[in-house]
């Protein structure tokens, strides 16, 4: 698929919605799985936007793409931001995640979607950029 | 994939429509609906999710926003959620502190 090429902003998560909803309409993934990546690569970009950009008041784009072969579909998000190595946030236990609402602590529930939402994630920060890679195994041929 | 969400005030029970897809470009919004319906002390927070397709963690951050600012004694409802949205507030652990339901039923 072509990449597309956003500013780091926001606003731009939904047109990364329509990206990652077109790939795995392309690459004919069910619908829970379907959802689970668009979840998945909507929480990264969200913490790339925010922690990699907003919040260092730096400007920027992030760029995603996305590769269908027989047995995956990969997507790959990629920015120029400060290096941010989602797999280093802290996990909710299952304890904390059994809390109340009134005493339950506000973060880390994006990368725990993330790793629910998808077949695998890496990261690197390589060249320069951060790497977050996404894979679906497309069914029947992984 | 655009974002809606509407407050209506009846009996002190806040009932909130949202549609669309709820992430962190629409958070905000939310966020000020759940202000808007604190200030008036309900005592139940209803919200209607039959037409939301889409549910990130800076929505369920609103959620546990809503439950401190409005205080552990008001009830909330998740009425009409199903499939991937669902799935998400369940393997988040909402459903431990939310009232889901497939329609609503004052419990």
């Amino acid at each position: 698929m072509i990449p597309l090429c956003l500013p780091a902003t926001l606003d731009s998560l939904d047109e990364i919605g329509k990206y990652i909803v077109a790939a795995t309409t392309e690459a004919k993934l069910e619908t829970k799985p379907a959802y689970g990546l668009r979840l998945a690569v909507d929480e990264i970009a969200t913490n790339i936007i925010t922690h990699g950009y907003e919040e260092t008041g730096k400007a920027g784009n992030v760029t995603v793409s996305g590769e269908i072969t027989d047995s995956s579909l990969t997507i790959v998000l990629e920015d120029s931001g400060i290096p941010f190595d989602p797999l280093s946030r802290k996990l909710p236990s299952e304890d904390e995640l059994n809390l109340p609402l009134e005493e339950r602590d506000i973060g880390g529930l994006g990368i725990f979607l993330v790793l629910k939402g998808v077949d695998s994630f890496s990261y690197e920060f390589i060249n320069g950029k951060n790497r977050n890679m996404f894979t679906m195994n497309l069914p029947g041929k992984a | 994939m655009a974002f809606d969400a509407q407050l209506a005030m009846a009996d002190h029970i806040a009932k909130i429509t949202l549609i669309g897809s709820l992430d962190a470009s629409s958070a905000p919004r939310f966020k000020e609906v759940i202000e808007e319906a604190a200030v008036q002390s309900p005592t139940k927070l209803v919200l209607l999710m039959d037409s939301l397709d889409f549910l990130a963690s800076a929505g369920l951050r609103v959620l546990i926003f809503a439950k401190q600012k409005m205080g552990a004694g008001v009830d909330i409802y998740v009425v009409g959620s199903q499939g991937p949205v669902l799935a998400t507030l369940e393997m988040s652990g909402f459903h431990h502190s939310v009232y889901i339901q497939e329609t609503y039923v004052e419990a």
